[in-house]
């Protein structure tokens, strides 16, 4: 699980327009994200966060300017080459491979790495020490798991990839408190493994608790750029009113 | 009454081999090719003409298989990827691979005539004769075997390796598909080979039976098409038994109804099948209970 | 049921005499450009009829090509009927076009019925063949639907080739269509004049279906089944009438192909089913134009490109490949280009929205108030000892009771995985219990499907929202108020030409209108396609769906999941609002502040039983609850 070195930044964008069509969502951002660390991505909805999610995966042919990840450029990289160890994602909606059992669900999420068979186990099992549900439930198909579980295996069908960065749109979505919990250690034990996490919550207190920094999108821009440490009480009011 | 059984399976062979044509092409891509039969002709036209030059037949044989091959590829270059491109989701594709069929056609007239032509005959020459009086030439019996072989192959590939799993994964959701590191663009053209192949090595052993001539693709599309119905396009093992059964049922009702029955018996057992089993003689219980099962959950995600 | 109808009808009577501004409201359609669509249709009619006249004093050779062209573009555009809007893509169009011309042949034959009066029974009979072909819908759709209707062509085909009484594969000489009486020989051939009302009846018939108030509950059906049925909208009955329809369409078209000579099975084989498909995808899918012009090029193109015949094919499959790959919407997809390229046009307004934030406008006052009868004292909705399960092992909800009081908001929280949503499926009528009952304001509604709920005064809302992508949010909207509306249904067939059709949807659009602002959706979003919005408005206009119709039982699955801090805020409000009107809210939510704040009492579900259920205070400070779902 070595991660490559090349300055210590995970994640640079630099004047990045991504769009559906000939129609810009995001506009001239510019981000980074610093190795084994989490940044969160709040805004409003419609600010272009998935977008820019989307692009950084590459699954947006619209894409102009530059995403570099581990110092490797990705602006016209196709997705697939993207999955090679630089990046995953848990996207929008968790989509699960539905028909799909659980295991082959992980499996597909480690078929990069194909041909090394004990680096697939070394991972599953670090998926299913995560979220012991998961292994417990491995013979089943997807679509029979409910809301949270699915989320625990879109999850760690990232992490099978083993992924320089992270990105996770909403992982709380429908989550219990309980959950939400867990996940929220998940990913700091991920961080602290020397991830790179990129993650859009909308729930502004586990944003706070998970990330070191945080950026806010409005209107497909970067309007704010912050320590997440930094934010007390009142600049917490101030996002809450900046989202609403 | 083995006559009919075996000639029935060696009909049934061809058919199965073009119904997998089509069901491998949708098991990833989920398009039907509508010209998997003008694959299958355009081979034996190849390979007619090939040896109509003075050429040795095998070689005849696997210019016919390749050219069927490259044909699938060309189709989905051509006809396919711009329009999933466009719309994952439309049956526009219905329309282009259908377009195709008429352009392979009619260029294989243009170039050939509408006329019949010889066809090298290889192993149809040789006969075995079973118990009982009944006898089927070497070329059907190799006609079963690589229609039942080409089903287990493909059977064992789609269920034990992650090859084949990437395969239904890229049917349910291409764009996560590209996510986990799948090469969709190049999945699919390797599903659109398999097809053009299966379509040409159906067409090189039935070759000696037809003759060459540019209207086969029409025939045998069909036949492939309802054979596939019969079986169920899920997988493609269950499409080579749709087109056992069919070639049983056609030559069964050919021999003990009327010469003409075959036109129509089939077509009574496969409304009798859609009754009973809308998706096919071979969805298994399993895939059903899984399908209503999904059905059920759909909106239980708390 | 029938005191149900009548309810209806005299609830939308209220509401549309209390809406008596409605056009102003709406403001789309304003009188002058009402009038100048009624002179468009009248001038478009004269003209129609004077190339009517034009033709049917011309050339055979002309008289033969349009009315070959008209009897297909009615296939194209009867098939565009059920294939574009419900989605069923059926092959079996050929079989029902045979039907029609030996029903018509057959019957004129050997009973010597009068044509005229066989032209309604070929409609209805086609269309009674068309309603069981439409059922076999209900076991399968998709792919499979096209598979087993293209059984269903084959399956004509070959008795009209076998069977002694077609005439075999010779076929039959067609019957032939009575001349005008004799003062009315000026008007030319009586066969192009019936030809050409029969084609604009059921053009006619298609383009009012889309113009009307159903025509986004049709998409609805097609791409959100579940949330059309939960607005009352018996999806299955729909749909089989939708196909019954269209099948009769082609019935028509069949009789009126018998009249243009010999009539053989060769004429109505599989390919002739697949042919009227590649007419309606060719011209465009669900356009107004498109499946006619695909059919004129289809049927045509063969007869006025009078080349070598393999050429001609050659040249015929590239046109199909070329318009395809270019323009994937057909030949709609490629003027609408070209119109473009003469006129370019700004983008649509769609960001307009947000440089407008102030607008979230309080006046929650436009939220339906629930309907008088929810006013009474007791339980709103009550479950009794419901018991599920998936499969034959273990159980998803093993006796779980349920008692929400009258005008009470009411919170169902609990793991995931404990049985939340498929108790609210129960509720709705989704999903039907292994045992216990169901009461909605006093009266079992067990046995009842979900789309015969709201009729009880019961809406809901999903999870996820599915909504139909390609049509506005306040289209969707609109298609909350089904249950609402009389006889939508049976009037969408005439429904622009119905002054109360008319009335209706202005009614209609701006009562979803109001709602929309009501749940704080700014209206430069009330326009935009659903495709092109974010989720939050996604999830404000599933909720604005779900009180349109003024339910007095609301239930909301996750209505917060996906939303910014202030709309979470916004939700709160409307919930709150909604009980002060007299309505009971059910919601599922795992936000705890929000449940904690906003909820009378809470229910706490866990492993498919109810661990604790009380006023929220209570629950909240209870043990076991901390223990299993708050983890402190």
């Amino acid at each position: 699980m070595t991660i490559p070195m090349n300055g210590s930044s995970t994640l640079r964008i630099a004047d990045l327009h991504a769009g559906y069509g000939r129609f810009d969502v995001v506009r001239d951002v510019a981000l980074t994200v610093e190795r084994g660390q989490a940044v969160g991505l709040l805004g409003p909805n419609g600010a272009g966060k998935t977008t820019l999610l989307r692009a950084i995966m590459g699954l947006l042919p619209n894409r102009r300017g530059r995403i570099e990840i581990a110092g490797t450029d990705v602006i016209s990289m196709p997705t697939h080459r993207i999955a090679k160890g630089l990046a995953s994602i848990v996207p929008e909606g968790r989509r699960l491979f539905l028909h799909q059992s659980v295991e082959d669900n992980l499996r597909l999420g480690g078929l990069t790495l194909a041909g090394d068979q004990a680096r697939t186990e070394a991972l599953l099992r670090s998926v299913f020490d995560l979220f012991p549900v998961v292994e417990k439930y491995r013979s089943r198909p997807a679509h029979a798991l409910s809301g949270g579980e699915q989320q625990m295996v879109a999850i760690g069908r990232m992490m099978m990839s083993d992924p320089t960065l992270m990105l996770l749109d909403e992982p709380s979505l429908g989550l219990a408190p309980l959950a939400i919990r867990d996940m929220a250690a998940a990913l700091e034990r991920l961080r602290e493994q020397g991830r790179s996490i990129l993650l859009i919550e909308q729930r502004v207190d586990l944003a706070l608790q998970v990330c070191d920094r945080i950026y806010v999108l409005s209107d497909g821009r970067v309007a704010e750029e912050t320590k997440a440490a930094d934010v007390d009480a009142a600049g917490r009011r101030l996002i809450d009113a900046y989202l609403g | 009454m083995l006559q009919v059984l075996l000639s029935g399976l060696a009909a049934g062979a061809i058919y199965g081999l073009v119904a997998m044509a089509f069901a491998v092409v949708y098991y990833v891509t989920r398009v039907i090719n509508f010209a998997t039969g003008q694959l299958l002709m355009i081979g034996i036209m190849v390979a007619a003409a090939v040896s109509a030059a003075g050429l040795p037949e095998p070689l005849a044989l696997a210019g016919g298989v390749l050219v069927a091959t490259l044909g699938g590829v060309l189709i989905y270059g051509v006809a396919v990827r711009p329009v999933l491109a466009a719309d994952r989701f439309s049956f526009a594709w219905l329309v282009s691979t259908l377009g195709m069929a008429i352009v392979i056609q009619s260029i294989a007239a243009i170039i050939w005539g509408p006329t019949s032509r010889a066809f090298p005959a290889l192993l149809h020459r040789d006969i075995m004769f079973f118990p009982g009086g009944a006898s089927l030439s070497w070329q059907q019996i190799a006609a079963i075997i690589v229609a039942t072989g080409a089903a287990v192959a493909y059977e064992v590939v789609r269920r034990r390796t992650l090859f084949g799993k990437v395969g239904m994964a890229i049917s349910s959701d291409p764009e996560m598909a590209r996510v986990v590191g799948a090469n969709v663009t190049a999945h699919s053209v390797i599903a659109f080979a398999l097809g053009g192949l299966l379509a040409g090595i159906a067409g090189m052993l039935v070759g000696p039976i037809t003759y060459a001539n540019p209207y086969l693709g029409e025939t045998y599309g069909i036949t492939g098409f309802v054979a596939l119905m019969i079986g169920g396009v899920e997988n493609p093992i269950a499409a080579v038994g749709g087109g056992f059964v069919l070639g049983i049922l056609s030559v069964a009702a050919n021999t003990y109804i009327d010469s003409q029955a075959s036109d129509w018996f089939p077509f009574v057992i496969i409304v009798v099948v859609l009754l009973v089993s809308p998706r096919g003689l071979f969805a298994s219980g399993l895939r059903w209970r899984r399908s209503r099962g999904g059905l059920a959950t759909a909106g239980t995600n708390s | 049921m029938a005191t149900i109808t009548r309810r209806t009808r005299d609830r939308w009577d209220q509401l549309v005499t209390a809406v008596p501004d409605a056009s102003a409201r709406d403001g789309r359609l304003p009188r002058d450009r009402g009038r100048l669509v009624q002179v468009g249709v009248v001038g478009g009619l004269i003209a129609y009829l004077a190339a009517t006249f034009a033709v049917a004093n011309g050339s055979f050779f002309i008289q033969n090509l349009l009315m070959t062209a008209a009897i297909f573009g009615i296939l194209a555009i009867s098939l565009d009927l059920v294939a574009g809007m419900t989605g069923l893509y059926s092959l079996g169009h050929a079989g029902l076009f045979a039907i029609g011309a030996y029903s018509m042949t057959l019957l004129n034959d050997e009973f010597g019925i009068p044509v005229l009066v066989l032209l309604p029974v070929c409609f209805v009979e086609v269309g009674l063949v068309g309603a069981f072909l439409g059922a076999l819908s209900l076991r399968v759709s998709g792919l499979y639907f096209a598979i087993t209707t293209f059984i269903f062509t084959l399956v004509v085909t070959v008795i009209l080739v076998d069977f002694e009484f077609t005439g075999g594969l010779g076929g039959l000489g067609g019957p032939t269509f009575p001349d005008f009486p004799a003062g009315l020989d000026v008007l030319g051939d009586s066969l192009v004049w019936a030809v050409a009302i029969i084609f604009l009846l059921c053009v006619g018939a298609v383009w009012c279906i889309r113009a009307s108030a159903l025509y986004p509950v049709l998409l609805a059906i097609r791409d959100a089944e579940p949330y059309a049925a939960a607005a009352g909208v018996r999806t299955a009955t729909v749909r089989i009438a939708v196909f019954a329809l269209s099948a009769g369409m082609a019935g028509l078209a069949g009789a009126a192909f018998s009249f243009l000579g010999f009539i053989s099975p060769g004429q109505f084989n599989w390919t002739v089913s697949v042919t009227i498909l590649v007419m309606v995808i060719l011209g465009g899918m669900n356009t107004h134009l498109g499946p006619i012009l695909g059919a004129a090029f289809i049927s045509m193109f063969p007869i006025l490109v009078p080349i070598d015949p393999f050429v001609e094919q050659l040249l015929y499959g590239a046109i199909f490949v070329l318009v395809i790959v270019f323009y994937p919407t057909g030949f709609v997809g490629l003027i609408q280009a070209i119109w473009r390229r003469l006129r370019p046009r700004r983008l649509p307004g769609v960001r307009a929205a947000q440089d407008e934030e102030a607008a979230i406008d309080d006046d929650i006052e436009a939220v339906p108030a629930a309907p008088a009868e929810a006013a009474q004292s007791g339980l709103a909705l009550e479950c009794r000892d419901i018991v599920f399960g998936y499969d034959e092992g273990s159980l998803a909800l093993a006796g779980v009771s349920l008692a929400v009081r009258h005008g009470t908001i009411h919170g169902l929280i609990g793991p995931n995985g404990s049985g939340k949503s498929t108790l609210v499926n129960i509720i709705a009528g989704r999903l039907a219990p292994r045992s216990g009952s169901v009461t909605v304001n006093g009266q079992v509604v067990d046995g009842l499907g979900a789309a015969a709920r709201p009729s009880h005064g019961l809406m809901r809302t999903f999870q996820s929202a599915v909504m139909v992508r390609e049509i506005s949010a306040l289209a969707n909207t609109t298609i909350g108020l089904y249950s609402r509306v009389p006889r939508m249904a049976l009037r969408a067939i005439a429904w622009p030409l119905l002054p109360s059709g008319r009335r209706d949807s202005r009614v209609m659009n701006a009562q979803a209108s109001a709602t929309l602002n009501a749940v704080g959706l700014d209206p430069a979003w009330h326009r935009t396609r659903v495709a092109d919005v974010p989720h939050g408005v996604e999830q404000l206009t599933q909720l604005a769906a779900s009180i349109v119709a003024s339910p007095s039982v609301l239930i909301l699955d996750e209505p917060l999941a996906g939303l910014a801090a202030g709309e979470v805020d916004h939700v709160s409000r409307i919930v709150r609002d909604l009980r002060r009107k007299g309505v009971t809210v059910i919601v599922v939510e795992h936000q705890t502040r929000f449940i904690f704040d906003v909820c009378d009492e809470v229910t706490v579900l866990a492993a498919g039983e109810v661990v604790r259920s009380g006023p929220a205070a209570a629950v909240r400070s209870d043990d076991r609850v901390r223990e299993v779902y708050l983890g402190q």
